[in-house]
């Protein structure tokens, strides 16, 4: 690492800068923390030791699977887990589901009366977890809808009944609809519930150099991720809060 | 600017200046979150106040925005009506409370330090939420002893926020366990100490960061198996320990 002036780093030391302390800018991390030895002492300190069961077998199960970068991390679940608990949310929803783990953390935080709907356009990957949360004894929390989210919210709105009536939606899904999902949700949650948006910090690409090594798809979905974040900063309806937890999630509480 | 020497401390665990200093992968990263989303909605008060505290020599005390603007988005969602909060300084996080909470709302505040907390009191008070503060200088220790010798007060606090002497905070522990009630939260503040946590131990630290550094692993170590709470180490400012007494 360079100790003399600015203007003799390198451009792999800029990289470094970016992502210091031994972290590799572009590398798949799930944290956005200074280092991974940090983030490491997170999870082996207080996240793993505390992680239920099912959660810690779901986990393991995904970690297997080709596509596993999708999955929400070990300290976001408990994170999640927690909130829940503390608004004492019953009836939620959840837009992107892969193979549950958020779920899962949704569905042991929930009363045994609680509900939750969640979507996603890829019903086997939810299959692959669903029977360590049938195991659990919570899948009857939950409803799971394939496809698309945007009929079913449409339908949803379709319904004054519907309005106001979620205490907490999770939005883990595709980025370029995050702002159509917004304008339906806002009406969904109920005054003083939550939406929560999760990757908001991108893996920091917002303010990565432009040579970072980033995944194509970083780049590519980088723009509607700045795009939704200056939005809802603006956005009178919800007081927010971005939180460097995982890649970034905005907490979202509805105010009217 | 900092020397050489300095500036290989920077690395390694010295807390900098006010606003410069995160745990995230860069000062960049941070100031874009500050940026997009902490200071466009900070309330007109907190500003003014952490602009004054800006000045003030010992500012490295004082709770960063962003962690302001998560405390007081907790504490709503949460409906709290009597809290607690250790450590004042000149007032950051309690303002930050105060706004949050309704107006019959209480605060118990304590601090060593009754002229920091003067320094920011007008602010608080021109915000018209210094009704809620009962302010008691001195160390808290004998205060706390004193609310668990009534029964009555066991189990009412619904948010109590630590932000004090790093070597008490197990000290503290053992009686806020018995004052917050079930369902409720402590938050204990700068658990990850800079980072310091996992620094090697030929990092060359500044002399309080190493001091302090044994007490906050050994916290950090005694909540993560303490059967009364649930936890979770957030990384917001220093690194927050929101513990929910489950029991």
């Amino acid at each position: 690492m360079a100790t003399n002036g600015k203007e003799q780093r390198t451009r792999a030391e800029r990289h470094q800068e970016v992502g210091h302390k031994g972290l590799q800018l572009g590398k798949e991390s799930q944290h956005l923390l200074e280092s991974d030895a940090l983030y490491q002492y997170i999870l082996e300190i207080s996240v793993y030791p505390r992680e239920p069961e099912p959660m810690k077998e779901l986990r393991v199960l995904t970690a297997k699977h080709p596509r596993n970068l999708m999955a929400t991390s070990a300290d976001e679940g408990q994170f999640l887990n927690m909130l829940l608990k503390l608004i004492n949310a019953k009836n939620t929803m959840e837009i992107g589901v892969y193979t549950g783990y958020s779920l899962l953390a949704t569905a042991l935080a929930l009363p045994d009366d609680g509900k939750i709907l969640a979507m996603d356009i890829n019903r086997e990957n939810y299959e692959l977890g669903l029977p360590i949360i049938q195991k659990a004894g919570l899948a009857h929390k939950i409803e799971f809808r394939e496809g698309p989210a945007l009929p079913i919210l449409d339908e949803l709105m379709q319904d004054e009944k519907n309005y106001g009536s979620y205490d907490f939606i999770f939005v883990d899904a595709d980025k370029d609809s995050y702002l159509n999902y917004h304008k339906r949700l806002i009406e969904l949650v109920k005054v003083g519930g939550v939406i929560g948006y999760d990757n908001t910090l991108w893996k920091g690409s917002m303010v990565a150099p432009p040579d970072a090594p980033f995944e194509k798809y970083v780049w590519a979905y980088k723009d509607f991720v700045m795009e939704l974040n200056k939005a809802l900063a603006v956005d009178p309806r919800i007081e927010i809060c971005m939180l460097p937890i995982g890649d970034g999630i905005t907490l979202c509480r509805r105010i009217k």
